[in-house]
């Protein structure tokens, strides 16, 4: 079936991409403005900064896929999509990391939960960490103008059944729940999202403000891994990047870009690295640490009837029953309910055991239902994230997992169990070294408080990493302010999740999609006026 | 030649016929352990017990499911990072020479001279380790073995699992 597909058709119409790759010598270009890295802060800049009539050059490390090489297959998509194949972990290995890595950033993989900035979120960074004029009334006009932009809507079809037994679940229980909204239009309802939409319906930053941008004349160049940032003083002169061949490996040729202004919006990963690797004034020593995870857990539950995890949009319910039920920065660590799509390598690789266990788990794959909870990390004292650090070969993540954590995680697998016996599960195993199949609630609540539960032993998983280059008005917190402008250089911005202080205590594709929005519109009316 | 072929047509584990042991190999790897720079035969010993029950019960299926997994498997290995590889090599290097097991089993005899059930001892020893090495080391082994082969298409029937078709159409 032909499915039109605007990559193709861009390139075919004379868009200006260069594939590192192919080049077979040195580069220098020159834009007003460079942006590097291509998910929802430099998709957004983008089209922001064209629109305004800027030259922009996008610059991103990944490939440049379409949907002409979306097949719906994990063995396919996690190589080409994801970073590390989608085996990123943290240092001790106990937390595994799934990041996007092409064009279009994390946007292209990503599940299209969108969520507004939680209102306690918004008001904590106001009051502990010296932000400003963000607040939900400044936001939501951005918040509007970016949910028609990327056809940001509820999702009005009924929700499959991994997610149905979530809303179950909370209504038998009396507990909040949400309908989802989604970035999709025209959507087939597969279920893929997470391989590349083949169908071009997800409104990922490939599909929309990537392809918008270069229809008014940015350029974009892939397979460019930047290396550093070229400074003097008080200003950004350059930036180098070193090509990269079809195997994501060096080749012997380097690009330099030269603008006006530099924007980085690599991601809480790339971001922090690439900042620390050019020896960026950091006087406070706050780049990349703060970083949070949402770290998320895993529970799964065995249903008398077929749940098809793997078809149909893949997240459109969420509760929040326990996201701030202890206070802010208070009590235990929140945490928010949401489902994941279920695909073979995914639930094979993270779950437990091995063997006939591991194949009786497997032969029951299209009863399975499972439900995730993500830790609301960054709030609590006893909650300071992790940190990205620079290493011989590249980056390491360091995250600590302490008993603040484990207490909250103890929680959420009870409240799970919980959820998915009030659904109608038979059978609830939670994701942990030595657990049983428990059969009732009443037999998981017992067992919980003894569960052992640590490092290595529980799965450990995060979509979402925020932080590491957090923004502010006091130095001695932020390395950039509340527009995301550096603190120290004068054509420096950053935009994307590092800028976060805390994690959201939601996705966090439409904060970043909001607060860019409004900071690169700032960003062009400012390099309008002094052009 | 490709190089699985090569590697199926070569000798068998020629260090070990030398010492006239039987040997607990998979009788469809014949890989010469001089030339197995990809680890096959150590996969190959350790394939069936990872996917005990997962791997299909007649015997052609089931040989061809397990070599498409070593195939996997090497693939797999190419698209980790350079850390990553080299970390995993470090390990699959240990339990193919007699100090390296020595250190992570506590028995020099080779991985091919033992029994599944004495494989799934090694296992649940890493697996319930007090260190994290041993934990690292087991996790590491299963997730590349099972994401290997759950990957593959061929291997989902017994899921009920199927990509739509409409890409087809």
């Amino acid at each position: 079936m032909a499915i039109p597909d605007p990559i193709v058709e861009g390139l075919a119409s004379g868009w200006k991409h260069i594939d590192a790759s192919q080049l077979s010598q040195d580069q220098t270009l020159e834009a007003d403005v460079v942006i590097v890295g291509s998910g929802a802060g430099g998709g957004v800049a983008a089209e922001i900064l064209t629109d305004a009539g800027l030259t922009v050059i996008i610059v991103e490390g990944g490939p440049l896929k379409s949907s002409e090489s979306f097949n719906m297959e994990e063995r396919r998509a996690y190589p080409n999509l994801y970073h590390q194949a989608a085996a990123m972990k943290t240092q001790d290995k106990a937390i595994g990391i799934f990041q996007g890595r092409a064009v279009g950033g994390s946007t292209t993989v990503n599940w299209t939960t969108s969520i507004r900035t939680p209102r306690p979120t918004l008001d904590f960074w106001a009051k502990d960490k010296s932000v400003k004029g963000l607040s939900r009334q400044d936001l939501d006009p951005w918040f509007d103008k970016m949910e028609k932009r990327l056809n940001i809507s509820k999702w009005e079809y009924e929700p499959n059944r991994n997610n149905q037994a979530l809303k179950l679940g909370c209504e038998k229980l009396g507990w909040d729940y949400t309908v989802i909204k989604r970035n999709v239009k025209g959507c087939w309802n597969t279920g893929y999202c997470g391989m590349g939409c083949p169908i071009n319906a997800k409104q990922s930053m490939l599909v929309t403000t990537i392809p918008a941008a270069l229809d008014k004349g940015a350029t974009l160049v892939s397979r460019a891994k930047v290396i550093k940032l070229e400074h003097h003083n008080d200003k950004i002169s350059a930036i180098e990047a070193q090509a990269l061949n079809e195997q994501m490996q060096p080749t012997e040729f380097k690009l330099i870009f030269k603008a006006k202004h530099y924007i980085i919006a690599a991601g809480a990963i790339h971001t922090p690295t690439i900042l620390l690797r050019s020896n960026l004034a950091d006087p406070h020593q706050l780049l990349g640490k703060r970083t949070f995870l949402h770290p998320t857990l895993l529970s799964g539950a065995i249903f008398s009837d077929s749940i098809n995890g793997h078809s149909g949009a893949p997240q459109s319910i969420y509760s929040d029953e326990f996201v701030w039920k202890h206070g802010t920065a208070s009590g235990d660590l929140g945490y928010k309910l949401e489902v994941p799509p279920i695909h073979p390598v995914l639930i094979a690789s993270k779950t437990i055991g091995y063997g006939k266990t591991h194949a009786s788990l497997m032969d029951q794959f299209n009863q399975l239902q499972v439900t995730i909870a993500l830790i609301r990390d960054g709030f609590h004292e006893q909650s300071q994230g992790g940190q990205v650090q620079l290493t011989d070969t590249g980056f390491a993540i360091d995250y600590p997992l302490n008993e603040a954590f484990w207490r909250s995680v103890r929680r959420s697998f009870g409240s799970m169990a919980e959820l998915q016996f009030a659904a109608g599960a038979k059978q609830v195993l939670p994701i942990t070294e030595g657990a049983p199949y428990f059969n009732s609630w009443k037999e998981a609540k017992s067992a919980m408080e003894t569960l052992d539960l640590g490092p290595l032993k529980t799965v450990v998983v995060s979509a979402h990493v925020m932080g590491g280059c957090p923004m502010g008005e006091n130095t001695k917190l932020s390395m950039v302010d509340s527009q995301g402008n550096s603190h120290y250089y004068e054509n420096l911005s950053v935009m994307d999740g590092s800028v976060f202080p805390t994690s959201l205590g939601a996705n966090p594709q439409l904060t970043i999609y909001a607060m860019t929005a409004r900071n690169a519109t700032l960003l062009a009316e400012r390099l309008k006026s002094s052009s | 030649m490709e190089r699985r072929t090569f590697l199926t047509t070569a000798l068998v584990g020629t260090a070990a016929l030398a010492l006239g042991v039987n040997l607990y190999i998979p009788e469809h790897i014949k890989v010469n352990k001089a030339l197995d720079s990809e680890h096959r035969l150590l996969f190959s010993i350790l394939l069936p017990v990872f996917l005990d029950d997962a791997l299909p019960e007649v015997g052609s299926l089931r040989i061809a499911a397990q070599n498409r997994t070593l195939d996997t498997i090497i693939q797999t290995i190419s698209l980790l990072p350079a850390d990553g590889q080299a970390e995993l090599e470090q390990l699959l290097d240990m339990l193919e020479n007699r100090l390296g097991l020595l250190v992570l089993t506590g028995s020099m005899t080779p991985l091919m001279m033992r029994k599944p059930d004495e494989l799934i001892v090694m296992l649940e020893y890493w697996r319930n380790s007090f260190l994290d090495m041993m934990v690292i080391a087991y996790q590491g082994l299963r997730e590349l073995v099972l994401a290997s082969y759950y990957s593959c298409p061929e291997h989902w029937s017994r899921l009920n699992y199927a990509k739509p078709t409409f890409l087809e159409e």
